[in-house]
C-alpha cells in the first residue's frame, strides 16, 4: 500500500497531506463526503430547479480554468515559499490545485467504466442468451475481456514490491508474465498492427476513386498526388533533378532548379498545403473556442431542436 | 535582478506574453457580443452547407431500405468540445429518425462519451414523445483500444448493414477503415473531422464532409437557433481579425526585413532583453516586431524574494524500484 501513495507526491500543499496522515485522510473523507452530498441533492431537486444547479456546477468548473489562464501566475515560485500579496495567494492555490482538478476527470472517467462495460455486457450477453445471428462472436469478446482483465491484474500483482525489479528481466519470469506478455504482445499488439496495415490497401481503393478525371477540382488532384508520389520516388527523383541539374550544368542560381521535383513538392507542401491546414486549423480552433464559451455560459440548448 | 516585480505582472503576462490571453480575450468579446445581438434578430444569412442538406437524405434513404442509421462521434478520451458538438449533430440526426422510427446505432469510443451519448438520444426521444420506442443498446460502447473500436465499428456496419453512416469528431487512423468499409457495402456517408490530417481520408471515401469550422457551424445551421447563429457571425468576426492581424504581419515584417535586400542586425533580443550583437547579421522573421510579439521570452535571472513558511518540509523523494 505504501507503494502506491508514494507515487504521487510532489509537494505537501492545501490540496494533499503528508502519507498516512490524519489530515490526509480527513481530506479525503470531507470529498467524498462532499461528493455524496452533491449527487443526493441533484438526485433529491426537482426537475426544474436540477438545470441551475448543473448550470452553477458547469460554470464553477469551467472558471478554474479560466482563471488558471488569465489569473497572473506566480513568478519564479520556489517550494515552501509564501505569497506576498492576495494576488499571489490566489495563483498559489490555482497553481497547487491544477493537477487535482486535472486528475478529477480521470477519476470521473474510471467511475463511467463500468457503465461502459455494463454496456457491453448487456448487449452481448443477450445476443449469447437467445443464440442470435453471430453469437459466438460475442462469447470470444466476453471471454477475452475477462481473460484479458483477470491476465492482465495477476501480472499486475506479481509485480508489485521488490519482485518489480527481479521481472524486469525475463529469465525471472514466472508462467503468468509468460501468458500476459503472450496475450498482451504476442496476439492483442498484432492484432492492431494487423488492423492498422490494412490502412495501407483502403488508401489504395480510396486514391483510385479519388483521383479519376472527372472535373477540373480532381484532376488538380491528381496531378498534385502525382507529383508529391513522385518526389518520393528515389529513382524518379534522381533521373529528373540529374536532366535539371543536367541543363543548367549545376548552376546554383538558374532559375530552372525551381523545376526540380523535389522543390515543387517542397513548394505543394509548404506553401499550398500548409496555408489551406493553417486556414481549416484556424477555423477549428475559433469554432471550439465559441463552442467552449457557449458551453461554460450555459447557452447551449439541448440538442438539435430547432 | 527584478525582485520588485509586481505579482499584478503574472508570469504569462511577462515580456509579450499578454498578447495570447488578449487575443484570446478580444475573439471571446466578438463572439459574446454577436450571440447578444442575435438574441432579437431573425433570418441571419448562413451560406448552403451540403454535406449538412444530406442529412434528411441520408435518414430518409435508410428508413426506405430499412437499414440503421449508424453514427461515431470520434475518438476523444473525455467529453469535450468536440463530442458535444457531434452529439449536437447527432440529436438532430436521431430526431428524425425517431419521427420515421428507423433504427440507429451510436458507437462510443469512451465510458464518459457512451454515457452522456446515451442521455441525450434517451432525451431526443422523450421531447418526441416516443420514449417507448428508444433503444439503450442503440448507444454502444465498443473499445477504447484505437484499432479494436475500429475493427468493432467496422464489423457493426458490415453485419447490420447500414444505409447512413455519419462520422463526426476527433478521428485519426482509423477514419479511412470506417469510411472504406461504409462504402463497400453503398452507405450514404457524411464524415467531419478535427484533424485537419484526415480531412482529406474523408473527401476521397466520403459522399459529403463537412470541412474545419463548418462541423461548428453544423448545429447553427440545423436549428438556426439565435444563440447558435449569433456565435457564427462572432465566429466570423474573428476570422476576419485573424486574417487582418496576418496581412498586419504579412506588410510590417516585409518592411522590417526589407523587401529586396535583407536589414542588417547590430542587436538582437535575447533572455526577454536587448543585447549588442559581435557582428552584424541579416535579421530574419524572429527578430521582427510580429515575430518578438508572438514568441515570448523569458527572463532567466528574473528572481522574486519571498518569505519562507516556517512550517514546510521539502517532499520526499519516491523510492526506487517501487510499483511500476
Amino acid at each position: 500500500m505504501g507503494n502506491f501513495l508514494l507515487q504521487a507526491q510532489p509537494s505537501l500543499n492545501f490540496w494533499n497531506g503528508e502519507n498516512g496522515s490524519t489530515g490526509l485522510w480527513l481530506k479525503i473523507g470531507l470529498a467524498l463526503l462532499a461528493g455524496i452530498a452533491m449527487i443526493f441533492v441533484l438526485m433529491q431537486a426537482p426537475s426544474q430547479a436540477r438545470r441551475p444547479i448543473v448550470m452553477f456546477v458547469t460554470f464553477v468548473s469551467g472558471l478554474f480554468y479560466v482563471l488558471y489562464y488569465f489569473w497572473p501566475r506566480p513568478v519564479d515560485r520556489q517550494p515552501g515559499e509564501l505569497p506576498r500579496d492576495f494576488v499571489e495567494t490566489v495563483s498559489f492555490y490555482i497553481d497547487d490545485a491544477f493537477g487535482i482538478v486535472t486528475d478529477l476527470s480521470s477519476v470521473l472517467s474510471g467511475l463511467l467504466l463500468g457503465l461502459g462495460i455494463y454496456s457491453l455486457l448487456s448487449v452481448h450477453l443477450r445476443r449469447i442468451s437467445r443464440k442470435q445471428r453471430d453469437w459466438g462472436f460475442s462469447l470470444v469478446l466476453l471471454v477475452s475481456m475477462f481473460g484479458m482483465t483477470g491476465i492482465g491484474y495477476w501480472d499486475w500483482i506479481s509485480r508489485q514490491g521488490e519482485a518489480g525489479i527481479r521481472l524486469e528481466d525475463p529469465n525471472n519470469w514466472t508462467r503468468i508474465n509468460y501468458v500476459k506478455d503472450m496475450f498482451f504482445d504476442g496476439v492483442l499488439q498484432n492484432m492492431d498492427a494487423a488492423m492498422f496495415s490494412i490502412i495501407a490497401f483502403y488508401i489504395l481503393s480510396a486514391a483510385y476513386r479519388a483521383f479519376r478525371v472527372r472535373s477540373i477540382e480532381a484532376t488538380i488532384l491528381l496531378v498534385t498526388a502525382l507529383i508529391v508520389i513522385l518526389s518520393l520516388m528515389g529513382a524518379v527523383e534522381f533521373l529528373w533533378n540529374g536532366a535539371i541539374d543536367g541543363i543548367t550544368r549545376n548552376d546554383a542560381n538558374s532559375f530552372m532548379n525551381n523545376l526540380k521535383l523535389t522543390e515543387i513538392s517542397k513548394w505543394l507542401r509548404d506553401t499550398v498545403q500548409g496555408a489551406a491546414i493553417r486556414g481549416i486549423d484556424f477555423g477549428v480552433g475559433i469554432g471550439a473556442l465559441a463552442m467552449g464559451l457557449r458551453i461554460w455560459l450555459s447557452l447551449e440548448k439541448s440538442g438539435g431542436k430547432s | 535582478m527584478l525582485s520588485q516585480v509586481s505579482s499584478w505582472r503574472g508570469d504569462q503576462y511577462l515580456d509579450t506574453g499578454w498578447v495570447g490571453p488578449f487575443f484570446t480575450l478580444l475573439l471571446c468579446v466578438f463572439i459574446l457580443i454577436n450571440i447578444k445581438r442575435a438574441g432579437g434578430a431573425k433570418d441571419l444569412f448562413i451560406r448552403r452547407i451540403a454535406g449538412l442538406n444530406a442529412i434528411d437524405e441520408a435518414v430518409g434513404r435508410a428508413t426506405e431500405m430499412g437499414r440503421p442509421v449508424l453514427m461515431v462521434p470520434g475518438l476523444s478520451d473525455s467529453v469535450n468540445a468536440i463530442v458535444v458538438q457531434a452529439l449536437n449533430i447527432f440529436s438532430y440526426v436521431s430526431r428524425i429518425a425517431a419521427r420515421f422510427s428507423n433504427p440507429i446505432l451510436i458507437c462510443c469510443y469512451s465510458a464518459p462519451i457512451f454515457t452522456v451519448g446515451q442521455e441525450v438520444i434517451r432525451d431526443v426521444y422523450n421531447q418526441e414523445g416516443l420514449a417507448d420506442k428508444f433503444d439503450p443498446d442503440s448507444v454502444r460502447y465498443i473499445s477504447d483500444r484505437q484499432f479494436a473500436f475500429a475493427a468493432g465499428v467496422s464489423g457493426l456496419i458490415l453485419r447490420e448493414q447500414a444505409a447512413a453512416t455519419f462520422f463526426m469528431g476527433e478521428f485519426y487512423a482509423e477514419s479511412l477503415i470506417f469510411a472504406e468499409t461504409a462504402n463497400s457495402i453503398g452507405a450514404i456517408q457524411i464524415a467531419s473531422s478535427t484533424e485537419a490530417t484526415q480531412t482529406p481520408f474523408f473527401i476521397a471515401a466520403c459522399d459529403y464532409v463537412l470541412i474545419g469550422d463548418e462541423f461548428y457551424a453544423a448545429s447553427a445551421y440545423l436549428t438556426r437557433q439565435p444563440v447558435l447563429v449569433g456565435s457564427l457571425v462572432g465566429q466570423d468576426w474573428c476570422k476576419l481579425t485573424v486574417a487582418f492581424t496576418i496581412m498586419i504581419g504579412l506588410i510590417s515584417n516585409t518592411v522590417q526585413l526589407g523587401p529586396f535586400k535583407h536589414t542588417q542586425l547590430t542587436e538582437e533580443k535575447k533572455d526577454a532583453k536587448m543585447k549588442p550583437l559581435e557582428k552584424p547579421r541579416p535579421a530574419s522573421l524572429n527578430d521582427t516586431f510580429m515575430g518578438n510579439l508572438f514568441k515570448k521570452q523569458s527572463d532567466p535571472e528574473l528572481k522574486i524574494e519571498r518569505d519562507m513558511d516556517p512550517n514546510f518540509k521539502p517532499a520526499e523523494a519516491p523510492a526506487e524500484g517501487g510499483a511500476g
